[in-house]
């Protein structure tokens, strides 16, 4: 219940909007995700509750965005920070939702939740206030790569609310940054919609300071023929879970997900995902590979759901995992739910120790064992890093962070 | 077996040397000594310890000596790690090069030789440099460029990869190689260009360990000494016309070797 006093005692939300009402109803039936459900009986309670121990907090201090200058023009955006946009070029525009448009549809979004699955995002939308909520409507062609940028600043609680609406046969590429500052916590909800035709990269890359925790809650909605690729990179958290819940909503459309979290130290990092088939000719590939080292601990739950609608899907999941420590945890469950009968569906999981004959192999050409150990890791990396969406000045930053002890 | 003498000291020397895997024995007292401008050929029935000699005068970590020394350029090296064995001038080419996915074969070839570039107390080299020192390196055994930059030993066939380990041993320069049948798995041609690269690469100052299963190799590159192996020892040393005579008469007629010894 704690939860819900501090979101009831939260001075600055005196003036509750009407999602944070409804919002804050829905969990008072539930102030905290069943344990023994199947997305949270994985999750490490002491480290929930460090999450949840963070005052609330609506303002952000000033945020210097830690990604180089581009030489490209990409566009740069920071959830909360006064953020405003309206772009209308010849060939495509960029228009912040007006307040009525983006109250309504996360109200129909809402009342499509499950209590369990949707907990972050209930919690997330009875936090947020209107400030730390941005809402786009994309159009066009040839757009500049976008950048949206949310933090948690230091000894606070923060959230924030990205929804994205992409008009037909609309094409982008858009990197989502979260940061997590000393002893944080943040909850980023996004809400992202392909019409019919568009097609977006998103890369998510979400990394934190010490301390530092993160719910990140993804929802997708795919019109027929659009394509979402996702490419995703979770890494130094205290505590992380990214939930992806997709959901192609009258089949023909493609989605591609490679994702990644890497955990040290005492760190508990978790990707759940939900992937739903409700037209026929679907098409997935999903590879999740998780990286557990010390006496950390890295779960993957994935399902798709093939109902009979959904005949022709296509699809697979594959979890990859490393263990790098005797001592650290690795837990994994793809699965499929399959009620159509004429349908390509696979899964699996693997879960290995890096190979000793390729460090042998490099070490007899006299690389050291901690090189040999790097270039390996780097190759594990590659395939992921390779699918987010990032130019080559931002990779070096990302490859340093990556490699930090 | 000690060879005969010479006048500069031995580059390698294998003194009694026994070892085991998971408490398994496999080498039981072998002793070799190798010089420089010599070429030693080691042969011997599959299992009987040939592979597990070269993988432990290279470092390989699954393996125990639990007797007898290895020494290089006079230095015993029983403790040192694979990759300082490496950076001193050992080389293994090995029967089945490992392919290391995502990690590309002109970056690893540029750092492996770096390391063994700063040991010899050379100026390491940069991408631009490496790449004009590839290039002429890549002429010895006929390898196109584009192989540099696919991920190490992924999809190669299997007489590319061999091709890419003395590509590695000529980029090395090592004192001493000792190639794990580097003629298997590769037809005629494959073969020539291989023999052609390793004669290049020898010199006056190096030696040589082939381990093979066939005269082939050996008639492209003339060894100075044959040896074969039998459960983990070399029962039989003799010039290069062992070989052509363990050809005609096969390995049973060292087992009756064994019998009589």
């Amino acid at each position: 219940m704690k939860i819900i006093e501090k979101i009831k005692t939260n001075k600055s939300i005196d003036n509750q909007t009407e999602i944070q009402k409804i919002c804050l109803d829905k969990l008072q039936s539930s102030p905290l995700p069943n344990p023994k459900s199947e997305q949270w009986r994985l999750s490490n309670n002491s480290k929930f509750s460090d999450f949840l121990d963070y005052s609330v907090n609506e303002i952000d201090p000033k945020f210097d965005i830690p990604f180089p200058n581009s030489s490209q023009s990409t566009i740069r955006l920071v959830i909360g920070d006064n953020c405003q946009i309206n772009l209308i070029e010849k060939n495509y525009s960029i228009k912040q939702i007006s307040e009525h448009t983006l109250v309504k549809y996360i109200k129909e979004q809402i009342s499509c939740f499950d209590q369990n699955e949707n907990w972050s995002d209930l919690l997330n939308l009875a936090l947020n206030c209107t400030k730390n909520t941005l809402g786009l409507k994309i159009s066009g062609s040839e757009i500049p790569p976008i950048e949206i940028f949310s933090h948690a600043s230091s000894n606070s609680l923060n959230a924030k609310t990205l929804v994205i609406f992409l008009e037909k046969n609309c094409d982008i590429d858009l990197l989502q940054v979260n940061l997590g500052k000393d002893n944080s916590s943040l909850s980023q909800s996004t809400f992202f919609c392909l019409e019919e035709n568009s097609s977006v990269n998103h890369g998510v890359v979400s990394y934190g300071e010490n301390k530092s925790n993160l719910l990140n809650s993804l929802n997708v909605i795919q019109q027929k023929n659009s394509e979402y690729n996702l490419g995703s990179l979770h890494f130094k958290f205290n505590y992380a879970r990214f939930e992806i819940r997709i959901k192609q909503s009258e089949g023909n459309a493609k989605t591609n997900i490679k994702g990644m979290q890497k955990t040290k130290k005492d760190e508990q990092i978790s990707t759940y995902t939900k992937i739903d088939f409700h037209g026929p000719n679907g098409f997935l590939d999903q590879i999740n590979k998780s990286l557990a080292d010390d006496k950390s601990h890295a779960i993957f739950e994935g399902s798709i759901i093939v109902p009979k609608i959904a005949q022709k899907t296509d699809a697979s999941q594959l979890s990859r995992n490393l263990l790098l420590s005797n001592l650290a945890q690795i837990d994994t469950k793809p699965q499929l739910e399959i009620i159509a009968d004429d349908v390509k569906c696979k899964h699996g999981a693997t879960i290995s120790q890096l190979n000793e004959e390729e460090l042998f192999y490099m070490r007899t050409r006299g690389i050291t064992l901690t090189e040999a150990s790097k270039l390996q890791l780097s190759s594990y990396f590659q395939e992921i890093i390779s699918f987010i969406p990032v130019s080559k000045d931002r990779w070096d930053l990302l490859d340093k962070l990556l490699n930090e002890n | 077996m000690q060879s005969k003498m010479k006048e500069s000291d031995p580059i390698l020397e294998v003194e009694n040397l026994s070892a085991s895997t998971n408490n398994l024995p496999i080498l039981k007292g072998v002793s070799l000594t190798v010089y420089p401008g010599e070429i030693h050929a080691i042969m011997g029935r599959n299992g009987c310890g040939k592979s597990t000699l070269s993988k432990i005068i290279a470092g390989h970590p699954s393996y125990n000596i639990t007797n007898g020394d290895i020494k290089f350029l006079g230095e015993n090296i029983n403790s040192l790690e694979p990759e300082e064995r490496a950076q001193s001038g050992i080389f293994l080419g090995f029967q089945y090069p490992i392919e290391i996915p995502g990690v590309s074969n002109l970056e690893f070839l540029r750092v492996s030789t770096n390391a063994r570039r700063k040991f010899l107390n050379k100026e390491e080299l940069d991408t631009f440099d490496f790449e004009e020192l590839v290039k002429e390196k890549l002429e010895i055994v006929k390898m196109d460029h584009a192989f540099l930059s696919r991920s190490v030993n992924q999809g190669f066939s299997g007489g590319e990869k061999k091709r890419n380990e003395i590509l590695q041993m000529a980029l090395l320069e090592p004192k001493i190689a000792i190639l794990d049948e580097t003629d298997s798995g590769l037809d005629i041609d494959a073969l020539r260009i291989v023999a052609s690269g390793i004669k290049k690469i020898s010199n006056a100052q190096t030696g040589i360990i082939l381990i093979t299963h066939y005269q082939r190799l050996l008639d492209e590159i003339e060894p100075n000494y044959v040896h074969v192996m039998s459960d983990g020892q070399i029962i039989k040393t003799g010039e290069s016309d062992l070989a052509l005579e363990l050809e005609k008469k096969g390995y049973e007629w060292t087992d009756n070797f064994i019998k009589k010894t």
